[in-house]
């Protein structure tokens, strides 16, 4: 990413803490506009409450946070979260399209609008024909389509994903990380993607941050040479994926420490 | 299959049932129990159609309903509107939830005297009796499934800056469903108690008049039928409870 482009997110020296626990210090990086940034890292390290920070949903105990040059005060239409724990994020007692509807009456779009846009919604994530159906009749992929297909009715310019596949099996993580990309490419929709798996976040990623515990700080940024668009096969046997997958794996080893 | 099922399982009940009117047949038959207490079943139909035919008992019948519905259709507001409240605010339960405890437990027949002397013998007077007594239920299962909403739903709702009336309305009380509808059912049943003692204790006519005054009179066979038509008041409500449950519900049945 070029330095010269304005960030469309910006942490500058922000410090979280909860109590006398200082759970995330000093932390300072950019987010590009439609750049794919995951941040991996030991477990409890802060990963999830750096999400929170960026959606609004947890203030600062110091330094700010800005997106588009304006601080952020709260959550705003403009990011969009999808959480991990897809059962228990969607309205169980709502149907697909109910479930997408929801972000749509929050933001007042008009009855027959909404149907349009949900159509629309289903069918980029996938789930055309799906309409009708219930989360529990829907396996735990179509559930995460279902969840995505929430968060872009916002019409975001920033999706925040918590371990978006972390609970899927191989197969489905990979046709999502595949379709996530596939969205990203023809939305522009910058991505900022929390998980565990050091090669997913190479997979996807255009950087990498890497954080280190106790407190949560930032390591290293990494930034992945890889070009797009990327295959399941090919991308994960090039040298680079596998060097810096190696270099990833020393990161979060070696801060275990 | 299931079909098949569910009328094997009615036919079985209806089975039941009339084993049981046998039982009642036999007992009275023999006299077992003098007649002027037990009558005969088939007796107690005549008395039945007879009070229904001309009227009195249908009358008697229609005001209890009437009763039984608008003190229960006001329990169902004030319940579910002060259960979402409290529900709602964690400050109003930590003030209201010992004043409620204490109120709660009371017998809402034994309120009824207060009733009666503050807002007089009236129709009113019923109605707010048989509120009173129903929305116990609502107010606790309201409050309960609003506490007990999914944290995560409400995480999401705050992601998408929902204002609070609208989580409310969007999320906690659809969520809290189940719960409002096993009280509604629950209240029902305590509206019926209800309204046939405040029948019996005023004197207004229903079908709490008609018990108290055919077995006064020894009319055993009139007395049972009013019996007949409680009970099966009680079971078209929980019928009616069942379909409503079935449509409002229809998300928990679609996961099987």
């Amino acid at each position: 990413m070029s330095t010269a482009m304005p960030a469309q997110i910006s942490l500058a020296d922000v410090d979280v803490s909860f109590g006398s626990k200082t759970v995330l210090s000093g932390l300072n990086f950019e987010v590009f506009k439609g750049e794919v940034i995951s941040i991996v890292g030991a477990s409890g390290c802060g990963k999830t409450t750096s999400l929170r920070l960026l959606a609004g949903l947890l203030a600062p105990s110091g330094g700010s946070v800005s997106f588009e040059g304006k601080p952020v005060r709260g959550p705003r239409r403009e990011t969009a979260i999808v959480f991990q724990d897809y059962g228990k994020a969607l309205l169980p007692w709502r149907t697909a399209e109910g479930n997408v509807s929801l972000a749509l009456e929050v933001m007042g779009v008009p009855g027959p609008e909404r149907r349009s846009r949900i159509s629309e919604l289903l069918a980029l994530t996938g789930l055309a024909g799906h309409h009708d159906k219930y989360p529990a009749q829907m396996s735990g992929g179509m559930q995460q389509r279902l969840q995505i297909a929430r968060a872009l009715a916002q019409d975001p310019a920033v999706l925040l994903m918590d371990e978006p596949f972390g609970a899927l099996d191989a197969m489905t993580r990979q046709s999502l990380q595949d379709e996530l990309l596939d969205l990203s490419a023809r939305t522009g929709v910058t991505i900022y993607f929390v998980t565990h798996d050091l090669e997913e976040a190479i997979y996807l990623s255009d950087r990498i941050i890497g954080l280190l515990p106790n407190p949560g700080r930032i390591g290293r940024i990494f930034d992945v040479p890889l070009p797009r668009p990327r295959d399941q096969l090919i991308t994960k046997e090039d040298r680079s994926f596998l060097a810096l997958r190696h270099e990833l794996y020393d990161f979060v080893k070696g801060s275990e420490h | 299959m299931i079909r098949f099922t569910q009328i094997a399982s009615f036919a079985l009940s209806l089975l039941v049932a009339l084993a049981l009117i046998g039982l009642w047949h036999f007992v009275a038959s023999a006299r077992l129990v003098p007649p002027i207490f037990l009558p005969l079943p088939e007796k107690t139909f005549d008395a039945l159609v007879t009070g229904m035919q001309n009227g009195v008992l249908l009358d008697a019948s229609l005001a209890t309903l009437r009763r039984m519905f608008f003190g229960w259709f006001l329990a169902c507001l004030a319940g579910i509107s002060l259960g979402a409240l409290v529900g709602s605010s964690q400050k109003l339960r930590i003030y209201v939830a010992p004043m409620l405890e204490t109120l709660r437990p009371l017998p809402a027949s034994s309120l009824i005297p207060l009733f009666i002397a503050v807002i007089g013998l009236s129709e009113g007077m019923i109605l707010g009796v048989i509120a009173f007594g129903a929305l116990w239920p609502l107010l606790l299962a309201t409050t309960h499934g609003i506490v007990s909403v999914e944290p995560l739903l409400i995480e999401v709702a705050q992601a998408l800056a929902m204002p609070k009336h609208k989580v409310l309305w969007k999320i906690s009380l659809p969520s809290a469903m189940p719960d409002i509808l096993a009280a509604m059912r629950l209240s029902l049943t305590v509206s019926l108690i209800l309204a046939v003692v405040c029948e019996m204790l005023t004197g207004s006519e229903g079908l709490g008049q008609w018990l108290l005054a055919t077995s006064r009179a020894f009319a055993s066979t009139k007395m049972f039928a009013g019996i007949v038509v409680l009970g099966l008041m009680g079971y078209a409500s929980s019928l009616i409870m069942n379909l409503v449950e079935a449509r409002a519900l229809k998300w928990k049945s679609a996961a099987n």
